[in-house]
């Protein structure tokens, strides 16, 4: 009785599958689950086991051929008429037993318990050890189909050697890397993809090579690798080499590079004009500023909370301030009044000012207050600190800001005096703009960047009525550490700053 | 952005520490990832706790009460007395010391440990419900789990495990008393073991088995030897009986089988028992994890199917050992379950050794690694095998134990080693030789050409590979 047999939805609802390879031949006796051909669909490679006890009269597919879900891909002997036994020795011997030399698999535990777990059974007949099987997989080599070529036992060269030759490896390799972690994935691709045409093309690998010392003399006059030239010949059991195919194997080499370099030279004159564009080193500050800017963004969860502040008595007292100041040689901008506001507020909100110790896991609480100002240089981002603001009248902070701000821009700043600070403001309103997410300046634990003050209509309340009035408002961006800081943590905090920058006469309590 | 009840989460989620649990969070961990396992009873599975190691220290201990009280013939004459309870506490100190010694692994690997059941809630969420009462709940998010809550006896209608006098395999491990009268359902590898602890130590055993053969899955020259062996020890074979129902009369316990076929047993039977060990296998613990949530899929014994990878249908969730599947052996569990962690690795593992050795330790042992002739044959691999009997041992001899043979399996055309069946003493040792040999892809002639040692058991292993070249010395070829 003859048996057809459709391809079954090997997956979940898959459609079709790419015939890999056939695991039997015509002829070959089959029994019930045993695995007759591997197909691959976009989920995974499968085995689609035999649902007979029988022979195999047909293969309907060719290898490497997609095949729909329904189609007839084998055709079944089953027991009956002209097959007295069944299952016994199939007509052609000779067939059946190269068939499974390769193919053939073994379960490994007593019959009645057999699973049908394809690779726990797979390649049973394939002579390698372990760390050979493993090396193959790593390098995404099918390890039966270097069996198929070669009888013997399959050694760590010879999956090496196939593994440059053998096209099947990139789309092998992209299979492990599908299940390999992300990283992994990266690695393996690069491994893969580093492969160039002129390794891609069949070199042989061996370890050692016999020939005659004319020949040792003309392969290293070519400057050719006798263990790279490939050989069936042998000599005493080892790979032999002639003259002849030393010769034929370098012409094929400077052939090779010669059509290597035509295609790079096409491939160059094919390109479109460059555009104008030029390259910098990414190194130095830059570089560092980088590293910290990702380490910070990457290891601290960053929330921002965002809000505004009538800052009108404060353009009022700084203008007021600012003749005052100049008598003193000092410019009074507006940032000092800020870094006191920070530091009284700081101080009324001791929980954000507090670095985290992960080493030792500890939460640092600072008891004192100093204050780091973000500034723009031409090598980029520098954030000088001022030591005890809390401690310091406003024309000394005013003093001490310019002072170290204007190294910075000079590079001239010493690393201890960006060092230590607790708490670090940026003013990102100098340039432009409202609202920003700033970076935490680790291993502090919030960042607040100042918005330019624009005057905005406001909602003004006096003596119980309401008017709308043109008023100086700056916008506060506060970065925290969501690790150590709630939302409410923030909330608060930025509320005593506000306090303090709408009446700035709190500040002189401080 | 408000924080309130925080969700604590962890790369990879082991679910059961046996053999294949604990080893897969412990290589995880090796492998730099953040591991946290969850148990909800004692470290080391039903291998450490019910199954290998207790059996094996109680098979020891009445293997010395045994043969100490009949060694006339080596001119030794003793009548041992056997204090069980004291064996039974040796045995506890070391089932004690091999837990404690796992969860220490595991902590010095950095896994973290978690005591309580787990549940799955989503697919990449799991409940896990502490022990006692009050003791509450988490919930743990994983980015990948290795589900090896391993298996269970299976209990048959009408005896249920209630230790009096019905137990399972782990109840025949707590017994305070020698039975007087032990009546076992099932002549399985677990039933004959225990078969061979108890009549050891003096209890009148009964086997009950529905099939003909005393360990089914072996070949039948294999266990009979096993079978003739435990006949000797006083074992009653009731073959192609089924356990029907029990009933207590006059402070015993009285057991009906019936025959499994008719046409070859006309009556029942009447055993009169002490204890009831109900041994006829082991099933999947898959039913009470809420595996549905996860959307992982299982078969209809309850196993989770899995890939050469330990992966299930679900692409982040692996099983290893017991529930993927027979064999149910522990090593196997722990070997998918370096598979398992080291493909969450991104390491290119998978399960691909190509023989499994299993053994069985009874008297005297079995061990079995790849295929029978018959399986070799079926494979259309054409079979020759090579044999040592062990009465041709000198070490067997000089140890008292002659029973049994080696027989090597090799593809006919290669002589590839493809399978062994070993039965005799220290079969469970002997047999590691040969699992090596097929891993590597030796011949015959590698095992032959390698020099054994003089005098010792393995020398008929080499001696069987010589055999089925022809070139055995110390028998006839």
């Amino acid at each position: 009785m003859v048996r057809e047999f459709e391809l079954p939805d090997v997956g979940e609802g898959v459609a079709e599958g790419e015939l890999l390879r056939w695991r039997v031949a015509p002829g070959d006796a089959v029994s019930e689950d045993q695995p007759v051909a591997e197909v691959e669909t976009d989920k995974a490679v499968v085995d689609v086991p035999s649902p007979v006890d029988g022979v195999v009269e047909e293969l309907r597919a060719a290898e490497g051929e997609t095949v729909p879900v329904g189609d007839v891909i084998i055709v079944f002997r089953v027991e009956g008429e002209d097959e007295p036994d069944g299952t016994e020795t199939p007509a052609d011997d000779a067939t059946a037993d190269s068939g499974h030399q390769t193919d053939d698999e073994a379960p490994t535990q007593p019959a009645e318990e057999t699973q049908s777990e394809p690779a726990v059974t797979q390649h049973v007949q394939v002579a390698a050890s372990p760390s050979v099987r493993r090396l193959a997989r790593e390098l995404g080599v099918d390890i039966s189909s270097i069996a198929d070529s070669s009888p013997g036992r399959i050694t760590e060269s010879d999956v090496r050697a196939y593994a440059n030759t053998d096209s099947h490896s990139s789309t092998q390799a992209q299979s492990n890397q599908r299940t390999a972690a992300a990283k992994q994935q990266k690695q393996q691709a690069t491994s893969t993809q580093s492969v160039s045409p002129v390794q891609a093309r069949k070199t042989a690998d061996r370890e050692t090579t016999v020939a005659v010392p004319k020949t040792r003399h003309v392969a290293a006059e070519e400057g050719v690798d006798l263990d790279n030239i490939p050989t069936d010949e042998r000599k005493d059991g080892e790979p032999f080499v002639t003259l002849e195919a030393v010769r034929e194997y370098a012409e094929a080499q400077q052939q090779a590079q010669k059509k290597d370099q035509e295609a790079v030279a096409e491939r160059a004159a094919a390109d479109e004009p460059a555009r104008p564009e030029s390259r910098t080193p990414y190194n130095g500050i830059r570089q560092t500023i980088g590293a910290a800017m990702t380490e910070s963004k990457y290891t601290a969860p960053h929330v921002t909370h965002q809000d505004e502040v009538d800052v009108t008595a404060l353009v009022d007292a700084r203008s007021t301030l600012r003749q005052e100041a100049e008598e003193h040689d000092i410019r009074l901008t507006y940032m000092p009044f800020v870094m006191k506001a920070c530091a009284a507020a700081l101080q009324e909100n001791p929980q954000v000012n507090i670095s985290l110790d992960e080493a030792n896991e500890e939460i640092v609480e600072k008891e004192y207050y100093n204050i780091g100002v973000a500034t723009a240089t031409d090598a980029g981002l520098l954030v000088p600190v001022v030591e005890d603001v809390d401690a310091k009248g406003l024309l000394e902070v005013a003093s001490e800001t310019n002072e170290k701000t204007q190294r910075a821009r000079e590079r001239s700043l010493s690393p201890e005096e960006m060092r230590g600070g607790t708490f670090t403001i940026s003013n990102i309103g100098g340039i432009g703009g409202e609202y920003g997410t700033p970076i935490i300046n680790q291993p502090e634990s919030a960042i607040l960047a100042l918005g330019e003050i624009k005057k905005k209509p406001r909602v003004v309340e006096a003596d119980g009525e309401e008017t709308i009035e043109p008023r100086h408002v700056m916008t506060l961006s506060l970065s925290f550490d969501h690790r150590v800081l709630d939302g409410a943590d923030a909330a608060r905090f930025t509320n005593s700053i506000q306090k303090y920058l709408r009446n700035p006469n709190l500040l002189l309590l401080e | 952005m408000v924080v309130g009840d925080v969700t604590t989460s962890t790369d990879v989620l082991v679910i059961g520490a046996g053999p294949g649990g604990y080893v897969a969070a412990i290589r995880a961990a090796q492998l730099g990832l953040d591991v946290t396992l969850v148990e909800k009873g004692a470290y080391g599975g039903a291998c450490l706790n019910r199954g290998c190691i207790p059996s094996k220290a109680l098979l020891n201990g009445s293997d010395l009460a045994s043969e100490a009280g009949q060694a006339e013939e080596l001119g030794i004459y003793a009548d041992p007395t056997v204090a069980l309870d004291e064996m039974m506490s040796w045995k506890d100190g070391i089932v004690d010391q091999l837990t404690s010694g796992i969860e220490q692994l595991c902590t010095a690997a950095g896994v973290n440990l978690l005591k309580g059941t787990a549940e799955f809630a989503a697919e990449n969420k799991i409940r896990i419900v502490h022990q006692g009462e009050g003791q509450g709940s988490e919930s743990l998010k994983f980015d990948h789990c290795i589900i090896a809550t391993g298996s269970r006896p299976i209990e048959i209608p009408g005896f249920d495990f209630d230790d009096e006098p019905i137990v399972s395999s782990a109840g025949a491990l707590n017994f305070e008393t020698v039975p007087a009268e032990l009546v076992i359902v099932g002549a399985g590898y677990i039933g004959m073991e225990l078969a061979t602890v108890y009549s050891r130590l003096g209890s009148d055993v009964s086997v009950i088995e529905t099939l003909e053969q005393a360990l089914p899955g072996y070949q039948e020259d294999v266990a009979s030897i096993v079978r003739q062996r435990a006949a000797r020890l006083g074992v009653d074979f009731h073959f192609g009986y089924t356990a029907d129902s029990w009933a207590e009369s006059d402070g015993e316990a009285v057991l009906t089988a019936v025959p499994a076929d008719e046409a070859a047993h006309d009556s029942d039977i009447e055993l009169t028992a002490d204890k009831i060990l109900v041994a006829v296998g082991r099933r999947p613990v898959t039913d009470t994890l809420g595996i549905e949530a996860a959307g992982v899929e299982t078969d209809a014994q309850g196993f989770i199917p899995t890939d050469s990878r330990c992966r299930t249908n679900k692409e982040h969730i692996f099983a290893v050992g017991d529930v993927a599947g027979e064999p149910m052996l522990a090593h196997k569990g722990s070997k998918e379950g370096e598979v398992a962690a080291e493909v969450i690795a991104g390491e290119p593992a998978a399960v691909d050794y190509r023989a499994l050795p299993a053994a069985v330790f009874t008297d005297p042992e079995i061990g079995t690694v790849g295929l029978t002739e018959h399986e070799a044959a079926n494979e259309g691999i054409t079979p020759v095998t090579g044999e040592f009997q062990f009465q041709a041992s000198g070490r067997a001899l000089t140890a008292n134990r002659t029973e049994g043979f080696v027989r090597i399996v090799a593809a006919k055309e290669t002589e590839r080693v493809i399978g062994a069946q070993i039965v005799g003493p220290e079969a469970s040792e002997l047999i590691a030789e040969i699992a090596a040999m097929i891993e590597m892809g030796a011949k015959l002639q590698d095992i032959g050409s390698t020099v054994h040692t003089h005098p010792t058991l393995s020398e008929a292993v080499m001696e069987a590979a010589q055999n089925a070249r022809g070139k055995a010395i110390h028998r006839q070829n």
